[in-house]
């Protein structure tokens, strides 16, 4: 184990905490992954502090599990997987390093969070492709390193994007640059001759930041990343359609995104849209939900430097021939949400209480990757099962956001308890593993497994874990980031 | 060097023995290099099996798909994968098509564009494969290099099958990364110094809709095709502007307002180049449009969704272009060259005339990434290709360099290469010496470093990924059945 006055010594003693009540709070979760109490909490100031942590883990086999955000943690993937951690708190690494509008590039820290980066990303003219509203103490780096979906679906090119370039410290103690950034010449020799550092791939014939990302920590901790933005918008329409049918809306939502016409754009059942727009609770949720269509699909039409009432009034001209070929109706609110109201909240964080938390105190997410033929199916065996469970299907939050410019889809449940009530959460928590099982039967990818379920959903796979395992010995040789997460 | 009876039996029992040969006659109409065999596989079994022998055997082995670029040292065997030639797939819906290693890109992109769709295709041109990865003239709305692979049915270098992302979970095509950690890390295929180890048998490709003809009216015979009717939503032209920073303002421009299918930055050489069907034709043709133009420009092309799409893009471009002093080159608004060069440029037709016909050979210094960065270099680049051109060492084309914009010019790729005559050894001394020499300030300077230069130089100034690759190689392939180094262009 690592020695405490070692810690002091890199971060200083402010920066170094065995108080139980802060242990406490990094042993758990909302997720239902068992608690493990870590040995410490150490802060690290910059990337020099990060390193001299994992060499000293090195020496001392001492697992390290880094955390970028901040509380309520939802996923399991920042509790000790085994006793003996020591969890590497980036919060303090706040600097935005760099934001450039003529390359669409900003460069930050990990514990930047959506909230710190948006103002000044605007300041300049360009804006971050999304997450669905995430919660106030989310991280960029975070969201991004563990591939969240993002709410602009024309702009993912990759599942990869945002991403650009990390730094990262390797388990192995190494440093390492991705894509552009590795060089020549440190970062700042690259700004000085105008490079930034945004190309992804390489160096060579790899794609690195491809193995840091949906690694949970476990192959290294990154210490900045750089991330495409897009330009603002001069001008945007924001829309919804709302209907009962959920295979129309499918159908509307991929040639949106085929023809390119749309920047935000999602769907989500009523439970989901009262349980984000509810005003006043508890009283406003029902009220607000009965007034909503089952389905409802929002988009922004948008327009930039030139012409941007010419570039919207014709996207407008392309859906309407859309729209009328499927029998529905683009308007401007849908029961008593507006569009305007929806794209107000979506460029934004959630405010407080993070919305998942406002109709019951918690939450549990089921979420995976699809393709739209697949969706219904796969939505009818979550209601079965939640009825077999006895949560009200109806009560379930759906989200369905379209990825990589409309080659697939990212479905989530979210099934709304009272963490104070042990017999829903117990419900919750049966109907969360054997949701995940079924679902796989009927071909859902969940391409980010967390917490009890990632064996089951690693073990189908056997020939990509061995291939994962020779590169995590490569990586992480003395398996010491964040043990126990994914397959290591 | 030529296998032993046995060690052939073994491999003529899985794929027959139409599908063997090591006959010292035939073997060399590849690559001039000596092979152990040529086997021909028929599918991914026989792909694992013919792995596993060479593993049981110690015998190195590279594939081909079309086989245009790559290193062979002597005494390997060439799998040459143009049996494996079925189009799998064509997903409308999800936007993806499942492709074998010998389907070629024009034979993908004619079935694709009946249905609406395109995909992204290397400038090398559509007689390439559709498989592996690359970039290409419509980078701008297509994307390019390892950005549209999905899930890769993979045999790895001792023979097991991987089949990458949501393959492996759940028999599905559209996604490639996952669980965990994304396996497209290392499943990138063709790139100097290394190729990914092993054999991909079939890959998933991002579709990308297209809004043109289903075929074009091609008429005319060879050489001299030309479109009978310019697509009424298509429009093709060529700006030159009175500065390179000019050219990149109005390039930029036109990647943030997301008007252009295609932007590709053709010198005027290269424009002549692909207009005419001779040399004596592109010699004077280049004399005469290089009077017209004011300097550096690009090739657009526009391609409207609807008619009102059509007519907005067409009014951003004026005025883009006309902010930035930009004048249209006349030749190219001609409806004759103007459909053959829509044409060409989409259907990726051109490569060889551009790069191979005057002078025979080409060494070329590509570089993808920042594209405003990798001009600046290249202006230097162009300014040292001026004493070869004097010298009559290489074509003249004016010093130019070349390149597009990839994903609305958020990445970009510049390259900028010379021409010359492969018999004469002095001009090739001289292109080596500046392609060298180009390099070298691209590394000094901190531009860029290409990976395929030496890399006991490159590697240490890039963090020393080439011992991490070399390390991944060696976990993947302990018996040493793929050869080190990689493809060269
Ligand atoms: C004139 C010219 C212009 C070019 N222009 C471009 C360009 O604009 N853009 C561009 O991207 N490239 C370009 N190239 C490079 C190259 O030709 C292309 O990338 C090419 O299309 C790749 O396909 P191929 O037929 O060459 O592949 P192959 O020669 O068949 O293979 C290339 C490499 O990949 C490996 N490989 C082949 N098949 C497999 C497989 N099934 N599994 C795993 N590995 C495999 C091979 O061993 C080899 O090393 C150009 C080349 C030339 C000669």
């Amino acid at each position: 184990m690592i020695g405490k006055e070692k810690l002091v010594k890199i971060v200083g003693a402010g920066n170094v905490s065995y108080e139980q009540k802060t242990l406490d709070e990094y042993s758990k979760d909302i997720s239902f992954v068992n608690a493990v109490r870590p040995v410490c909490v150490v802060k690290p100031k910059n990337a020099s502090d990060v390193r001299k942590i994992v060499n000293l883990a090195n020496k001392t086999q001492t697992p390290l599990v880094p955390v970028s955000s901040g509380p309520p943690h939802f996923r399991g993937d920042t509790v000790p997987g085994i006793g003996g951690a020591v969890i590497v708190d980036l919060s303090k690494m706040k600097k935005i390093i760099n934001v450039d509008r003529a390359r669409r590039v900003a460069m930050v820290e990990p514990g930047v969070t959506f909230g710190e980066l948006i103002p000044a990303a605007e300041k300049e003219g360009i804006r971050l492709n999304m997450p669905l509203l995430p919660r106030k103490s989310k991280t960029v780096i975070g969201s991004i390193l563990e591939r969240e979906p993002v709410i602009m679906p024309k702009y993912q090119w990759d599942i990869s994007d945002p991403l650009s370039c990390v730094e990262v410290i390797f388990g192995s103690g190494d440093e390492f640059r991705t894509g552009q950034a590795a060089g020549p010449g440190t970062v700042k020799e690259q700004w000085a001759v105008g490079g930034v550092q945004k190309a992804p791939y390489g160096p060579g014939v790899a794609s690195w930041h491809r193995l840091i990302q949906g690694a949970q920590g476990t192959m290294g901790i990154v210490t900045w990343a750089s991330m495409r933005c897009e330009i603002l918008p001069s001008l945007e329409e924001p829309f919804v359609v709302g209907s009962s049918n959920l295979d129309t809306l499918l159908e509307m939502i991929s040639w949106l995104i085929r023809l390119r016409m749309v920047n935000e754009c999602f769907i989500l059942n009523n439970t989901n849209l009262a349980a984000i727009f509810t005003k006043k609770w508890p009283r406003g949720y029902q009220n607000l939900k009965d007034s909503l269509p089952a389905w409802t699909l929002f988009y922004t039409v948008a327009g930039y430097e030139y012409l941007p009432e010419e570039r919207i009034s014709s996207h407008i001209k392309g859906i309407t021939e859309i729209t009328q070929r499927l029998g529905v109706e683009a308007v401007k609110a849908a029961g008593g949400v507006s569009a305007n109201e929806i794209l107000k909240a979506v460029q934004q964080p959630s405010g407080e209480p993070y919305w998942k938390l406002r109709y019951k105190g918690a939450c549990e997410d089921i979420f995976f990757l699809t393709i739209n033929d697949k969706l219904e199916g796969q939505i009818g065996v979550m209601n079965e099962l939640a009825e077999k469970a006895d949560y009200s299907a109806s009560e379930m939050g759906v989200y369905i956001q379209p990825i990589v410019q409309g080659t697939g889809c990212h479905c989530e449940f979210n099934l709304f308890y009272d963490p104070g009530n042990p017999s829903e959460l117990n419900r919750v928590r049966g109907l969360s593993n054997s949701a995940v099982k079924s679902l796989m039967a009927k071909d859902a990818f969940f391409s980010r497994p967390y917490g009890e379920n990632a064996n089951m959903i690693l073990n189908r796979d056997a020939a990509t874990v061995a291939v994962l395992d020779k590169l995590k010995k490569m990586f992480d040789p003395n398996s010491i980031m964040n043990p126990g997460k994914v397959c290591f | 060097m030529a296998l032993n009876k046995e060690v052939y039996k073994e491999f003529e029992d899985v794929v027959g023995e139409e599908n063997i040969c090591n006959d010292p006659a035939i073997m060399p109409a590849y690559f001039s290099t000596e092979f152990a065999a040529v086997i021909l596989p028929g599918n991914t079994a026989e792909v694992q099996a013919i792995v596993k022998l060479c593993n049981k055997h110690k015998m190195q082995f590279r594939p081909i798909c079309t086989g245009w670029t790559g290193m062979f040292p002597p005494g390997i065997i060439l799998l040459d994968l143009r049996r494996m030639n079925r189009i799998i797939e064509i997903n409308e819906k999800n936007m993806y098509a499942v492709v074998e290693p010998y389907v070629i890109s024009s034979q993908l992109q004619a079935e694709l564009m009946k249905r609406g769709l395109n995909f992204c295709i290397k400038g090398a041109g559509t007689n390439c494969t559709a498989m592996l990865r690359g970039h290409g003239h419509m980078d701008q709305t297509t994307s390019g290099d390892d950005r549209n692979h999905l899930a890769i049915e993979w045999i790895t270098p001792e023979g097991d099958i991987v089949r990458s992302g949501s393959l492996g979970s759940s028999d599905e095509w559209f996604c490639g990364d996952g669980p965990g950690p994304s396996l497209r890390s290392i499943l990138t295929s063709a790139v100097p110094p290394g190729v990914t180890p092993g054999v991909f048998t079939k890959a998933a490709v991002k579709l990308y809709h297209w809004s043109g003809p289903s075929a074009y009216p091609v008429e005319g015979i060879s050489p001299h095709y030309s479109l009978s009717e310019i697509p009424p939503n298509m429009m093709a032209r060529y700006f030159s502007f009175p500065s390179v920073e000019k050219m990149w303002q109005a390039e930029l421009k036109i990647g943030e307002s997301e008007i252009c299918f295609e932007l590709m930055g053709f010198n005027i050489s290269m424009v002549a180049a692909n207009i005419t069907t001779s040399n004596e034709e592109e010699e004077e043709t280049f004399n005469r449009l290089n009077k017209e133009v004011q300097g550096p420009g690009f090739f657009v092309i526009v391609v409207g969704d609807t008619p009102a799409d059509f007519e907005y893009k067409q009014r951003v471009l004026e005025k883009i272009v006309s902010e930035n002093d930009g004048k249209s080159l006349k030749a190219v608004e001609d409806p004759r060259i103007e459909g053959i060069l829509m044409c060409q440029c989409t259907r990726i037709s051109a490569s060889i005339r551009e790069t191979f016909r005057n002078g025979g050979a080409f060494n070329s210094i590509p570089i993808m990434g920042q594209r405003d960065l990798t001009i600046k270099w290249a202006i230097g680049a162009g300014k040292a290709k001026e004493p070869l051109i004097e010298k009559g060492y290489i074509v003249d084309d004016g010093g130019a360099f070349f390149g597009w914009g990839v994903e609305q010019g958020h990445l970009g790729k510049t390259e900028i290469f010379c021409k010359f005559d492969p018999g004469n050894p002095e001009a090739k001394a001289a292109v080596e010496g500046w392609q060298k020499e180009q390099n070298r300030r691209a590394f000094t300077e901190r531009y860029f470093a290409s990976t395929m230069g030496p890399q006991d130089e490159i590697g240490p100034a890039l963090l020393n990924y080439h011992l991490w690759w070399q390390k991944i190689t060696e976990a993947l392939d302990p018996n040493g059945v793929s050869p080190s180094g990689g493809s060269l262009v």
